[in-house]
């Protein structure tokens, strides 16, 4: 072994291999501050973290499911994988915000083997990144996924690097007593709607629910406007920063939004979600476009009076056919304690028998495996299933398809002040696309 | 002259009137928010959703219940203690180290070191968090100190960062309330023999009790209500002080209000035992420092 030439070749003999990797600066900042806190050098304690697990019977889970009942599932279905594989799950629960808003911190500090994430753009940022584990081998032993889903795990780099549990459909809610005591249809296309809009006001109901109180309802309203008018490709392209808010196409879809608004519950900026879709329950609103958590704020006599439609079309030549179905799953960490037990972990949770459990213990869900024991659905549950089923593409919702910095600091300002001054849009277009250019390129 | 009712009415004056309209109103303007809280912990969500916020009725103390369970309040109220104990105990004895040389000792630097500690304190916490984040994640622990091997993710680095933070506070009201200490004592001290370290605890020490019972009372509500630190240098759920996990209670798309006030309730009450029982000490804690003897 040759002789150390200067300092900072000597410094980096010293790293062991848990912590290479890193630059010179951020070690020395590391030994120092070692050094002054603890007064122990920075050796010590050092290399453990390495791969002990291959006989070892642990794996760790990261979970952002803090609401009790699928706090609940989630416990059932470790104890499953338990007692089919003899490794025990240590799970970590964050709540849900807490989680979200740290997933940086979280994956470039210390992660659990496994955790909880959503599919799209959230999960190629990380994956782009190398802060999550390839899962192709995973994928090859999973079965009852459609393509959409698989397309829906896959990175920029085309390998698996998510697994998908569950799932809900966004689209247009309605009571079915409302509907059969005025006689309505469903609405075909965006003439239809506007019709039926029309006519609910005559009746003295509010046509469309609507609430942007927490600013990311209103997402889904210009997803669905986007998807119908622009199709799919453009939608994902737009989102992924690859197409320009100023064009003309994106000019159409608020100018159509705009036209819908009258008929939208107005003041819609100090409304929360709950409060409108109270409205839709109480019979003072007629439809309400949400995901399917909108059961949530229904009793549980009136879960069969819930019905729905998917948005209608608008554009002839790209139909109706996709449609914003958020996937939440579990990904890898880049570096398990054990990989064999985390791998065997996410192959237990994309598999039949985990989706079972689920659907067992938590009739609110959708499970993503269409192998499982759906017997249990609701007819609403039922009707999502093969919403999403039929679907040709499924988006992830804006915020889990863009950048999340883009969707919070520039989309949901720029969608509450359309929607407070709906004249505006090119101005309101332009400021978008610059402040996506600083952004993206960030 | 001889009239006392003239001389009882004289405080009507308008600006007396005034100042107690003022003073009301910033009274009521203070606890209205907490007594809000109160009551709508006290209120059923079901209620409260059919009738509005502004209406009477649907009492329960469920709210209470369910709060402490689904947070898990018990575990995480220890883990409140684990973390403020330490840390307030280790603020104070370091703190009224630097302070004891800073007051004692003519030394070149004295000034600069008081302005040292005292600047800290005018330095935004989360401008220094990145840093911040990248050293716990190198620093190793050993296994038995955390079973996150690191100072990420442990008691310890939490422990370090508020003794860190509220060092300064400390270090500037400690070493004026010092300064004030008649000097003879130490010259007397000083020809019985009695070294440094002597003279630090056994004379300055006892001396400093109000003092140090002051800022014991303030540190002890600062640390406790700290939630910044503890949210982004940990990793584990369960590790959370009571602080932070008051977010359990936050829904992934639907939040009861209720029952967040009333988990803000329970995680308020420890602070107001403390203020209430060392009331007097908080109080003069606030003007400990302000006039230099």
């Amino acid at each position: 072994m040759s002789r150390p030439r200067s300092q900072a070749e000597y410094l980096a003999r010293l790293v062991p291999p848990s912590v290479a990797g890193l630059n010179r600066r951020s070690l020395l900042a590391g030994a120092a501050g070692a050094g002054a806190l603890l007064g122990t050098g920075l050796l010590a304690g050092c290399g453990s973290d390495s791969d002990s697990g291959a006989g070892s019977k642990v794996v760790s889970l990261g979970s952002n499911q803090s609401d009790p009942k699928p706090k609940d599932v989630i416990a059932k279905v470790m104890d499953g994988f338990k007692t089919s594989s003899g490794v025990t799950v240590t799970i970590n629960t964050v709540d849900h915000n807490t989680f979200q808003e740290n997933i940086n911190n979280y994956l470039q500090g210390k992660p659990d083997d496994v955790f909880t994430w959503f599919a799209g753009y959230r999960m190629r940022f990380f994956a782009a990144k190398g802060l999550a584990g390839d899962l192709s081998d995973v994928w090859g032993k999973l079965s009852g996924y459609s393509d959409a889903f698989k397309k829906a795990s896959t990175g920029d780099d085309g390998k698996q690097y998510f697994v998908p549990a569950s799932y809900y459909p966004w689209a247009v809610f309605y009571r079915k007593s409302v509907w059969q005591q005025h006689g309505y249809q469903v609405p075909k296309t965006l003439d239809d709607l506007n019709t039926l809009g029309a006519q609910m006001k005559k009746d003295g109901l509010v046509p469309i629910a609507f609430a942007d109180k927490d600013g990311w309802p209103a997402m889904g309203t210009f997803d669905i406007l986007n998807l119908r008018i622009n199709g799919y490709q453009f939608h994902i392209d737009l989102m992924a920063g690859k197409e320009a808010w100023t064009s003309d196409k994106v000019k159409k879809v608020f100018d159509a939004w705009a036209g819908l608004l009258p008929i939208h519950q107005p003041d819609a900026l100090g409304r929360t979600w709950q409060e409108a879709a109270q409205s839709l329950q109480q019979k003072k609103s007629g439809m309400y476009l949400l995901g399917l958590f909108v059961a949530q704020q229904f009793n549980n006599d009136e879960q069969d009076d819930l019905d729905f439609f998917t948005f209608p079309e608008i554009d002839s030549t790209i139909g109706a056919k996709a449609l914003d179905a958020p996937i939440d799953g579990y990904m890898m960490a880049r570096k398990p304690k054990s990989e064999t037990n985390a791998k065997k972990l996410l192959e237990y949770l994309g598999s039949k028998d985990a989706a079972d459990i689920t659907v067992k213990n938590d009739p609110s869900t959708l499970v993503a495996n269409t192998g499982a024991d759906t017997g249990g659905y609701t007819a609403l549950q039922k009707k999502a299933a093969e919403l999403v089923g039929s679907a040709t593409e499924i988006a992830q919702f804006l915020d889990r398809d863009t950048r999340p910095d883009f969707a919070s600091t520039v989309i949901i300002p720029a969608l509450q002040q359309f929607i407070k001054n709906p004249k505006d849009v090119s101005g309101l277009l332009t400021s978008i696309e610059n402040q996506k250019k600083s952004i993206f390129t960030s | 002259m001889t009239t006392m009712p003239a001389g009882r009415r004289r405080p009507l004056r308008p600006a007396r009137v005034v100042l107690h309209l003022f003073l009301g109103t910033v009274a009521v303007g203070w606890l209205f928010p907490i007594l809000w809280a109160a009551l709508t912990s006290l209120r059923s969500y079901e209620y409260t959703a059919t009738h509005g916020y502004v209406s009477l009725g649907g009492w329960t103390l469920d709210n209470y219940v369910t709060a402490w369970r689904t947070a898990e309040f018990g575990k995480h109220f220890l883990n409140s203690v684990y973390i403020t104990v330490p840390a307030v105990l280790l603020t104070l004895f370091l703190a009224s180290c630097v302070a004891f040389v800073i007051a004692r000792f003519s030394w070149k630097f004295n000034i600069a070191l008081l302005g040292l500690f005292t600047a800290a304190n005018l330095l935004p916490q989360q401008a220094l968090l990145i840093p911040l984040f990248r050293m716990f994640t190198e620093i190793p622990l050993p296994a038995w100190m955390s079973d996150s091997e690191l100072l990420y993710d442990s008691y310890w680095g939490l422990i370090l960062v508020n003794v860190a933070f509220q060092c300064g506070f400390c270090v500037f009201v400690l070493s004026n309330y010092m300064k004030a200490l008649p000097h003879e004592l130490y010259e007397a001290a000083m020809v019985d023999g009695a070294s440094v370290w002597r003279q630090y605890w056994q004379v300055t020490m006892p001396l400093c009790r109000p003092a140090l019972a002051a800022l014991a009372t303030l540190e002890v509500t600062w640390i406790y209500n700290e939630f910044f630190w503890a949210t982004v240098l940990m990793r584990t759920g369960d590790k959370f002080p009571v602080t932070s996990s008051l977010n359990n209670l936050r829904g992934e798309f639907f939040t009861d209000n209720n029952l967040v006030s009333a988990g803000s309730v329970l995680v308020a009450i420890p602070t107001l035992v403390i203020f209430f029982l060392l009331q007097k000490q908080f109080v003069r804690g606030l003007t400990l420092g302000a006039s230099k003897g």
